[in-house]
């Protein structure tokens, strides 16, 4: 009884996914510029703000070089974490966690040019 | 039915064929074209100068971010002011509603004193502007008469040429500078930022901003959709020498925004309403405002049409590309005798200059897959994110080709990144990677060719060096 509900819920998910980033929406699929709330309403993957007290809107992630944060459960951050293939080169510790500050660059661990 | 419907309108305007004369800057009709001709059905004369109040707020270095309020009719003031007549003029001219004294007339001009040494002058007719359309658009010709004062006064008390003169005006405010280089011939260069359409599109060019009102005219059209229905409020047909259409010239990225982003705005709540009321309109004074500090960031490509621009129209011509905005005049072939359209893209935020490469993808692997290529350009002026080439089926040894606009000139390539992705999990891991790939830059035409041997699972960057 439970699993094809799950099985049904998955696959709804999966389809809301996918069929997701053709058109922008009002809560979800919201473009770079568009105030949010949570890393996953935006197209671009991040939910990025100034300082605790300015509004959050949506943003690019972080490309190589550019200043970055680790990912966060919070969802919103100060640093957007960096683009697919890229690591940020933050240290993680418990206060940096808490306060949402873990900092780093993003880089290219696989890239034989950059030397690290 | 179209006979009684010109007779309604004839009993409707009373008014029609009468004059007002003023001190100054002469006598004012409403006779055809001015009024009672479809493009301007309602009878209006303009309002006197008294009532207008244009006032003239000279920026320049030594001033600071202090203005001094000049003036024609007294025109000690000019020979009291830090003016120069050493240095070029520049008019910065507002549209409807909108003012001079504050806003961004005068942020343009602390932005140019920031590159060059220059006399700005940002024009303000607010009374005149706040007011009925059609008065405004009609109180336009007394604000172009009063700058065209302003200029034969220059030439006459202060032997100051007109051709070291140039006028900036937005939406109605490229039809006052319209009216004053049609009163004072000779005017070096006027920049129109989306001229107004109501009132002004197909009208004759004695009414309206045209080629022939200075030696050089630049347009910028960023709003040309038409205002019934689509509430656009700038010209559509080109008008200037150089004519450029950024993003097309209808929608401009960023524009869109659900209405509670667009008026909660990253510069405060007044900016974003406006930008709520009139974004794409407003963005032409933007654009203008960047390409002050980024000179190669807005070039124009010679295109037949928007869509024909975003298949090819690439690189630059060997005479350059010239540039939109506030370094359009250092373009060779400025003057033609034809209308010249110039297309571009631009960012949907400030900062707006975005840098046009053409990359050509050769994919390599052994099965093919789903998904979208991504490439990153590294260069010694620093690197790009990943602009997406393709989407779609991906095969190897087929060869994917777009344009992509980058955020930042990357000068002399130096490495390509490529990453693909497919976001779906596929059991069998499969790899595909990036044979050749080929860059190539627009403003300059240089191409630059890139190598790689290995292939790559999904996510994962594969780096290509110089071959």
């Amino acid at each position: 009884m439970m699993l094809p509900l799950r099985l049904l819920l998955a696959t709804l998910l999966i389809a809301l996914a996918l069929g997701a980033p053709s058109e922008r929406g009002l809560i979800f699929n919201l473009d770079t510029g568009e105030l949010c709330l949570q890393s996953a309403q935006c197209k671009s993957g991040c939910c990025q703000r100034d300082s605790g007290l300015s509004l959050a809107r949506c943003s690019p992630k972080a490309a190589e070089t550019q200043d970055c944060s680790l990912k966060s459960p919070y969802g919103v951050y100060y640093k957007c974490p960096c683009e697919n293939g890229l690591s940020c080169d933050a240290d993680w510790s418990i206060v940096g966690s808490i306060t949402n500050t873990d900092y780093g660059v993003c880089y290219d661990k696989r890239d034989p040019t950059t030397s690290r | 039915m179209l006979r009684i419907g010109i007779f309604a309108l004839f009993l409707l305007c009373t008014a029609r064929g009468s004059q007002v004369c003023y001190d100054r800057i002469g006598c004012f009709t409403d006779d055809i074209p001015w009024s009672g001709t479809a493009e301007r059905p309602i009878y209006r004369l303009p309002w006197s100068p008294e009532r207008i109040g244009t006032q003239f707020f000279l920026h320049t270095k030594e001033n600071g971010n202090n203005y001094q309020e000049i003036s024609a009719v007294n025109s000690a003031t000019i020979g009291s002011s830090n003016f120069k007549t050493s240095r070029k003029t520049r008019f910065v001219v507002h549209g409807y509603i909108d003012e001079g004294e504050e806003g961004w007339p005068s942020d343009l001009c602390k932005r140019m004193l920031t590159v060059e040494d220059v006399n700005c002058i940002a024009v303000s007719w607010k009374k005149g502007a706040r007011c009925q359309y059609s008065q405004a658009s009609n109180n336009v010709r007394v604000v172009g008469a009063e700058i065209a004062y302003f200029v034969n006064v220059l030439a006459d008390q202060y032997s100051y040429s007109a051709a070291n003169v140039h006028i900036i005006g937005h939406s109605l405010g490229a039809h006052v500078a319209g009216e004053a280089g049609k009163r004072r011939p000779g005017i070096g260069r006027i920049t129109g930022l989306d001229p107004a359409q109501p009132y002004f599109q197909d009208t004759p060019i004695e009414v309206r901003l045209d080629k022939t009102d200075a030696e050089f005219v630049d347009v910028i059209h960023t709003d040309t959709a038409p205002i019934i229905p689509n509430l656009g409020f700038g010209m559509a047909p080109a008008i200037g020498h150089l004519d450029f259409y950024p993003n097309g010239g209808v929608e401009m990225p960023g524009c869109d925004k659900n209405p509670l982003s667009q008026i909660v705005d990253l510069d405060g709540i007044w900016e974003g309403t406006k930008d709520f009321v009139a974004c794409n309109h407003l963005r032409s004074y933007k654009y203008y405002s960047d390409s002050i500090v980024y000179p190669d960031g807005f070039l124009g490509y010679a295109c037949g049409s928007y869509n024909a621009f975003k298949e090819g129209c690439f690189p630059c011509p060997s005479g350059g590309c010239p540039n939109m905005g506030h370094y359009a005049d250092k373009f060779k072939g400025k003057t033609s005798d034809s209308f010249v359209k110039l297309y571009l893209n631009t960012a949907e935020a400030r900062d707006f200059p975005l840098w046009r490469y053409k990359v050509s993808v050769k994919l390599s692997g052994s099965s093919k897959v789903t998904g979208y290529v991504n490439i990153a350009l590294y260069g010694n002026n620093g690197n790009t994110r990943q602009h997406q080439i393709f989407q779609g089926s991906l095969k190897p040894d087929n060869t994917y080709t777009a344009f992509v606009d980058a955020e930042r000139k990357v000068g002399q390539v130096t490495k390509v990144k490529f990453l693909w992705n497919n976001n779906v999990l596929n059991p069998t891991l499969p790899t595909l990677g990036a044979a050749t790939v080929t860059v190539q830059f627009g403003e300059t035409g240089e191409v630059f060719n890139f190598c790689g041997s290995e292939t790559v699972r999904e996510n994962v960057l594969q780096t290509l060096t110089a071959c």
